[in-house]
């Protein structure tokens, strides 16, 4: 408890380093304010334990002091539950033990939507903290015809209020200086109604009482807990205000400490501060006593707060406005814009019934044609360049492990992680403009009907749609979900988009076993491959909203911010940001993940006399074929021409080499070891290396089909050598000797698994940042192929049943 | 007399009262309670459904849902599942 251990010297200005606490709502222009007080001496990480980001950065104030700015999540409230809202309140209180309590707390207030934002300045006011407050969009506040007046604000709150503009970085100064000069509002007396009054009295004697007899071990708590349970008020009044035991400090003061205290718990407030005195005896009972009594009167005690909070506010509201503003019509509340607004006339076409559908629809457009195909050719260029690179710095080192551990172990694994940059910086390029702009509300506004129905949110259909192209960068967009279990249903559900990494393996079986279909039934096929995993996503999450993120009524409350243009520099921080959280804390496990992918499929290396062997057993064979051409009956002007070039006969038997080294490896032997159980799916063990192989990323099914059936690499769209080689392919031994391993039946069996399973380590990777754990990931790992096993398993069972 | 074009809203001018979620298009009234488990009942008191705060209901969703409503100067929605549980006094 650092906060009541801290010796009084150590105030933040001997200290010469505060820390300062960057509170407000959302869309309050916070973040704005934030890069504007620290620029770019930013840090992003996570809080431990939970999916909310840490952002906090240096900032020099006037005197030679410095302060440590935490941002913390936007806020509606100090009280409700939202992990976001929890973590931010817990900083504020000193609660976490990864954050230093703060010193001074700077809230932001947006002066266009004035009264809400000032409940949580409501809240922070019971705080006892330092405070100040930074008055931000004033100009569009004056565009609604409502004059801020900060000096009137200033006043009736008793601390510094600051006009800001943040993006133009207007009144950072001021605000540096108010920081060092911030002082501890004075409570204002809560229109509370008397009774609750009454209660607030009672319960703070009871609470006083209590704390002042467990000095004399008085405290009815038994056992060992019981020293630290005692002292469970006492840190807490000492945590409300730092004086509130200094000698000679008048009776009331006091009191009004433990009166707080009693508020809190009566309204209900859990926080992690107030969890055990709430609960242990007697202070239960007092609590139940006193809410009973108010509740025989009508009175909610939480409901009665907040109402007198917000009455609080409107007479502030009324006193800080110039006398112009229309505070005292009929509409005293509502209407503090009399005109309609820019944003209520842009909203009357950007979600109109028909035009914002197709507006909504062209953005969708340009997003997922941006991702899909825009972002493709430098994702291949990077490839090839990273490859490129490789070689080039490999090129003195000798053919063997070492050269093939580099190129292929390492810098393809590099590759494996890059190539994910074009997309990823995309796709928060638009997600930032769309956030900041206020569209993607307006956006999660049209699609809410569709996505809430199994248990989504409106916001979770970015996401969703980017993983149409990608998953990586469509789990990294479900962080625009405040909500955590519709988050993680989204996170969950995300993968069954059929990613441009399914489509090689797509064309492939499509294109190899369903030739006589012709090509309009061939897409219908393809779009089947669509449908079903949309279907899949749409079920789990449908099963998911039932079971696992089971909870109360998930509250929808979408605030539709005003309109603004986006600020270059806010935008392009946000993707460097985003990228660069990819790149160290999802790139690393990437990595990893890849060069043990490669190691599987390159060790135990095929020994010395086994290779030669292939090779003379090929060179005989070869030889064969050419006394065959030659002995063809007649004299044959043209058979010279037929036998095949020195070059493709080597080459042909280095590819046979390659087939044998991948069946010896141990991703080959995984292939075997597999068979049994992907047998009654109708595969063998040369498609379980591919499904092996397939978890680097989907894609490279076709490459490793390439290498086990022997025709070398596969280029894209030049996949006839491997699809005459897949058609020709025979059981060899067992029950099914002499029949073909492929069918259209196996093919549609496998086409089913890749578009249900999980098999891409750099969605594990992601899923596991994002979600801040191993659980999740392994969680969807094994619920996506099981539900890829069985699925496949029935279509291969009753198909050959029917067929 | 109906001022607005939603087919569930009758309380247009009259005196009586109805839930959130069936107030019309275009149409005002002043909240008088909010009910709901205690977490979205807080919610909503917080975001100033309180206090006889005047709403308004802006649009609904081209789908019919969530509903946009405008209060204390700003623009919010909710699905009509968290709107029925505000109780409200429609005025003409």
């Amino acid at each position: 408890m650092s906060s009541c251990c801290t010796p009084p010297t150590d105030t933040p200005t001997a200290r010469g380093t505060m820390t300062v606490a960057l509170a407000g709502n959302p869309n309050c222009g916070k973040t704005t304010l934030f890069n504007a007080l620290t620029g770019l001496r930013q840090k992003v990480a996570n809080y431990p334990g939970v999916t909310v980001e840490k952002k906090t950065g240096r900032c020099k104030l006037p005197r030679g002091k410095r302060a440590d700015v935490i941002d913390l999540p936007g806020t509606y409230s100090l009280i409700s539950r939202s992990p976001d809202e929890q973590v931010a309140m817990e900083v504020l209180r000193g609660l976490r033990k990864d954050s230093p309590p703060p010193d001074v707390v700077v809230v932001v207030v947006d002066a266009s939507n004035l009264q809400r934002n000032l409940y949580l300045v409501s809240q922070l006011i019971e705080l006892g903290k330092p405070m100040v407050v930074a008055l931000n969009m004033i100009d569009i506040a004056q565009r609604r015809g409502l004059n801020v007046s900060a000096e009137k604000l200033q006043k009736e709150l008793g601390v510094p209020v600051i006009p800001v503009v943040g993006h133009k970085r207007r009144g950072i100064a001021e605000l540096k200086q108010a920081i060092l000069d911030a002082t501890v509002a004075p409570t204002p007396d809560w229109p509370l109604p008397e009774a609750m009054r009454e209660e607030l009295l009672l319960v703070g004697g009871g609470l006083a009482i209590l704390d002042s007899d467990e000095q004399g071990s008085e405290f009815g708590v038994q056992g060992s807990a019981k020293s630290e349970d005692a002292s469970g008020i006492r840190r807490l009044r000492l945590r409300g205000s730092a004086d509130a035991d200094r000698p000679g400090l008048p009776q009331r003061a006091r009191l009004d400490t433990y009166k707080a205290i009693a508020e809190r718990l009566l309204i209900g407030d859990r926080a992690a501060d107030l969890q055990r005195i709430a609960a242990q005896e007697p202070v239960a009972t007092l609590l139940s006593n006193a809410s009973g009594r108010l509740q025989t009167l009508g009175i909610d005690p939480m409901q009665a707060d907040v109402e007198a909070h917000y009455l609080w506010i409107e007479g502030v509201a009324q006193k800080v406005l110039d006398p112009g503003a229309p505070t005292t019509d009929d509409n005293r509340i509502l209407s503090y814009a009399p005109a309609r607004t820019l944003t209520e006339r842009v909203d009357a076409i950007f979600i109109h019934k028909f035009w914002g559908l197709l507006i909504f629809a062209a953005i969708m457009g340009l997003l997922f044609v941006t991702l899909f195909w825009l972002a493709k050719p430098i994702m291949d260029g990077i490839q090839d360049g990273i490859k490129a690179l490789g070689l080039w710095t490999t090129s003195h080192i000798a053919d063997g492990p070492l050269k093939d551990l580099l190129n292929d172990g390492i810098f393809n694994g590099v590759g494996a992680v890059v190539v994910f940059v074009p997309q990823i910086a995309l796709l928060f390029l638009f997600l930032a403009v769309l956030e900041d702009t206020g569209y993607l509300a307006r956006a999660a506004f049209l699609m809410d009907r569709l996505l809430s129905k199994v248990g989504l949110h409106g916001k979770s259909f970015i996401p969703l749609l980017s993983s149409f192209a990608c998953a990586i960068p469509g789990i990294m967009a479900t962080r625009t979900i405040e909500n955590r279990r519709e988050r993680l249903a989204t996170i969950l559900v995300a993968p069954f988009m059929s990613c441009s990494a399914r489509l090689p393996v797509y064309t492939l079986l499509i294109g190899t076993f369903f030739v006589s279909y012709g090509p309009l039934r061939q897409a219908g096929i393809m779009l089947a491959c669509y449908a079903l995993g949309i279907v899949a996503a749409a079920g789990t999450a449908f099963i998911f909203k039932r079971t696992l993120t089971k909870g109360p009524a998930t509250s929808f409350i979408l605030e539709l911010p005003t309109y603004k243009l986006p600020q270059i520099s806010q935008v392009a921080r946000q993707v460097w940001i985003n990228t660069k959280a990819f790149l160290t804390k999802a790139g690393t496990v990437i990595f990893c993940l890849s060069v043990i992918l490669w190691a599987m499929a390159y060790y135990p290396r095929l020994p010395e006399t086994r290779i030669q062997s292939i090779r003379q057993q090929v060179e005989l064979s070869q030889a064969r074929d050419r006394i065959d051409v030659s002995n063809s009956g007649k004299p044959d002007p043209m058979a010279y021409s037929r036998i095949p070039l020195v070059q493709k006969l080597d080459a042909e038997r280095e590819q046979r080499v390659a087939a044998a080294q991948a069946e010896y490896s141990l991703s080959g032997r995984l292939g075997h070891l597999m068979e049994p159980a992907i047998r009654p799916l109708g595969y063998d063990w040369k498609i379980g290396i591919g499904l092996v192989s397939a978890f680097a990323a989907r894609e490279v099914f076709v490459s490793s089909m390439g290498i086990v059936y022997s025709v070398g690499e596969v280029e894209e769209g030049k996949t006839a050598d491997l699809a005459s080689a897949m058609r020709s392919d025979r059981y060899t031994s067992g029950p099914r000797a002499g029949q073909p391993v492929w069918t259209p039946l196996v093919a549609v069996s496998l086409l089913v698994w890749f578009v249900l399973a999980m098999q891409c380590m750099s969605t594990f990777a992601i899923v596991r940042r994002e979600t801040n754990g191993w659980r999740w990931p392994i969680f969807m790992l094994v619920y996506m192929n099981a539900l890829a096993y069985v699925v496949a398993l029935a279509v291969y069972q009753i198909g050959s049943r029917i067929v | 007399m109906k001022a607005c074009d939603f087919a569930a809203c009758n309380h247009c001018g009259s005196p009586e009262t109805c839930n959130l979620n069936q107030l019309g298009i275009g149409c005002r009234g002043s909240v008088l309670a909010v009910g709901g488990d205690i977490e979205l009942r807080r919610r909503l008191l917080e975001m100033g459904f309180c206090n006889g705060a005047h709403v308004e209901v802006v649009r609904r969703a081209p789908l019919g849902d969530p509903i946009e409503f405008r209060l204390r100067g700003y623009h919010l929605s909710l699905r009509e599942e968290q709107a029925k549980y505000v109780r409200i006094a429609p005025s003409a």
